[in-house]
């Protein structure tokens, strides 16, 4: 151990013979196992957290959780103004209210979730700085959140396209809409943990999300049909590669046109979100030493 | 040097081993910094884009210090001595520029800093708060009754955080960190919280802490707490290291250097500063397993 002590030159110094075997260093970040472990002891901050917030998150508005409705329902309107009716992109798609509610509705949770997951940090600086818990608890905590208030949002979805025309009728179908949700969470979650140890360095990221995710809603085929794109190769595999817009061909196939959806969609939102997942958190882990700190 | 080569053997585990630890912290200053002229570039566009006039402040100078089971650690200076930045390192709360602070297990800092969540009620804040400290959902509703009593806040702790003031929010956090029994315990000014009812339950509970724990370390400029209550005595200067040692010495020494001060009495108060550091002998951690790699 080093030995220099710049405080005053002439100051004496005495070496004391320490045993530090039973000693760790404080702040310490555990190996990946041992974090994943830690995670798990904490699973009911997790849920606490997240359960807590769903309630307070619109007690300050005068019609509380009826705005996790009316916010998407309101966009949805605002989208079949000006793309159904004024721009006409709905040619050629059967039943274009179904197709744009479905779009707008999954599209609405996957925003909502990432960036309450890229911002769990920044904004529970107190709580990080307060206690000492692995700190992917306060991203996974906001996804949770986001997921539950999911709930009535899918709910509204399914029933507005049972109660407007053409009203779809309801099959065995509908249930493939849980675990394309829950890989959708799992992708968002990854999404969250990446971009929230880049804005707990570097906060300008914030200022981005809001644009790269409108880029990402005009990729993923809300108000239009991918067919639009056939005669260019590029842009239509890229959009095939969209794990948004897979999940949104999912809930569509399943939920407005009665067809079992393509294994290729599954298979690739299921790998983007076992490998969103496991890139974020093996690099929100690296950081976990730097967060609530200076 | 004049360097004493015996090394003390210290028995045992210690609690606390605070190693070489120094911090330095890079803050923009208003004060305007030479303006460059050979930048190249529109003048708006140099001055978007130009970095503030950095300063580096050394809040803490190398400091090594061991501390063993049963000890009770004041730490006294006057402000901006570095007692909150050394205790916000050794919780773990801040990284060192430089070292390393090793501990027996997570030590706890009993605070007015440790915020909570604004727009949870104050319930379901304990909760949260036992929760994020590591206890079960059932010990954390063993432990909530006698939260909400030692905090004072009778039927207010339904509200929402926001509507607290600042008073009642920051007894609700000291309930709830005090709601541990750790084994490290850091405590800074916690006691000068509240009203005067307060403050008498509020020391009953530190009281019963302390007896638990393995060591404490005590940053109050109320120097009568800091020798009702410590065994030792740190005193820093400017993130300087001045004394480490009894209290009463320390405590007295400390008490005459701020006397000449406030008289603005500079040069003996520095005379006083100057004589404690000549007989200071400082720290330096030796491991005694040196197979065991640092880090």
């Amino acid at each position: 151990m080093s030995a220099d002590i710049d405080v005053v030159s002439e100051t004496a110094v005495q070496p004391l013979s320490v045993d530090m075997r039973r000693l760790t260093r404080v702040g310490s970040r555990p190996g990946f196992l041992d974090y994943l472990v830690r995670l798990w002891d904490f699973r009911q901050f997790i849920f606490y957290d997240a359960r807590a917030r769903v309630q307070s998150g619109t007690r300050r508005d005068r019609l509380g959780s009826a705005w996790l409705l009316l916010n998407p329902i309101f966009n949805g309107l605002t989208y079949y103004l000006i793309f159904g009716l004024l721009l006409q992109t709905s040619g050629g798609i059967e039943n274009f209210v179904g197709y744009l509610v479905v779009g707008i509705f999954v599209f609405q949770f996957s925003s909502g979730a990432i960036t309450a997951g890229a911002r769990s940090i920044r904004n529970n600086k107190s709580v990080v700085q307060a206690f000492n818990f692995p700190r992917a608890a306060l991203p996974i905590g906001a996804n949770v959140r986001e997921l539950l208030a999911a709930v009535p949002l899918i709910l509204a979805m399914l029933l507005i396209v049972v109660v407007l025309p053409p009203s779809e009728k309801i099959t065995w179908l509908w249930l493939l809409v849980v675990p394309a949700v829950l890989l959708q969470a799992i992708f968002n979650l990854g999404v969250g943990l990446i971009l929230a140890r880049m804005i707990s360095r570097v906060h300008d990221v914030t200022h981005l999300i809001p644009f790269a995710l409108r880029v990402w809603m005009y990729g993923s085929a809300i108000f239009y049909t991918y067919d639009r794109f056939v005669t260019q190769p590029q842009i239509l595999s890229a959009i095939k590669l969209n794990p948004l817009f897979n999940v949104i061909d999912i809930i569509r196939d399943c939920v407005l046109y009665a067809r079992v959806p393509q294994w290729q969609s599954w298979a690739i939102l299921a790998a983007w979100a076992l490998g969103a997942l496991a890139v974020g958190l093996v690099y929100f882990w690296k950081g976990e030493e730097s967060y609530g700190r200076g | 040097m004049g360097v004493d080569e015996q090394e003390i053997y210290i028995e045992g585990h210690p609690c606390v081993v605070v190693d070489c630890v120094r911090m330095r912290y890079s803050v923009a200053s208003s004060e305007s910094s030479a303006p460059d002229v050979n930048g190249t570039g529109p003048r708006f566009l140099r001055r978007a884009v130009r970095k503030p006039n950095m300063v580096t402040v050394h809040a803490l100078n190398e400091l090594s210090l061991v501390v063993e089971r049963g000890e009770s650690v004041g730490i006294i200076g006057r402000n901006g001595s570095g007692k909150s930045t050394l205790m916000k390192i050794i919780s773990g709360q801040s990284k060192p520029t430089s070292g390393a602070v090793y501990a027996s297990s997570t030590p706890i800092m009993l605070g007015v800093n440790a915020a909570l969540v604004q727009d949870l009620s104050g319930d379901q804040n304990v909760i949260l708060g036992c929760l994020a400290m590591g206890m079960s959902r059932a010990e954390a509703g063993e432990r909530f009754d006698s939260i909400v009593e030692l905090s004072g806040l009778e039927k207010s702790i339904h509200l929402p955080m926001k509507s607290y003031s600042s008073g009642m929010a920051s007894r609700l956090r000291f309930a709830i960190a005090a709601a541990v029994d750790p084994e490290i315990l850091l405590v800074d000014e916690a006691l000068n919280t509240g009203d005067a009812q307060f403050a008498d339950r509020s020391k009953l509970r530190m009281n019963e802490l302390r007896a638990q724990a393995g060591c404490v370390f005590l940053v109050s400029h109320s120097l009568e707490t800091i020798s009702d209550m410590c065994t030792r005595v740190v005193w820093l200067d400017k993130g300087d290291l001045i004394m480490d040692g009894e209290p009463d010495v320390a405590i007295k020494a400390y008490q005459e250097f701020t006397r000449l001060l406030s008289k603005g009495n500079d040069d003996s108060a520095l005379k006083i500063l100057e004589e404690a550091k000549a007989v200071l002998v400082a720290t330096e951690v030796r491991e005694r397993s040196s197979r065991r790699v640092r880090g």
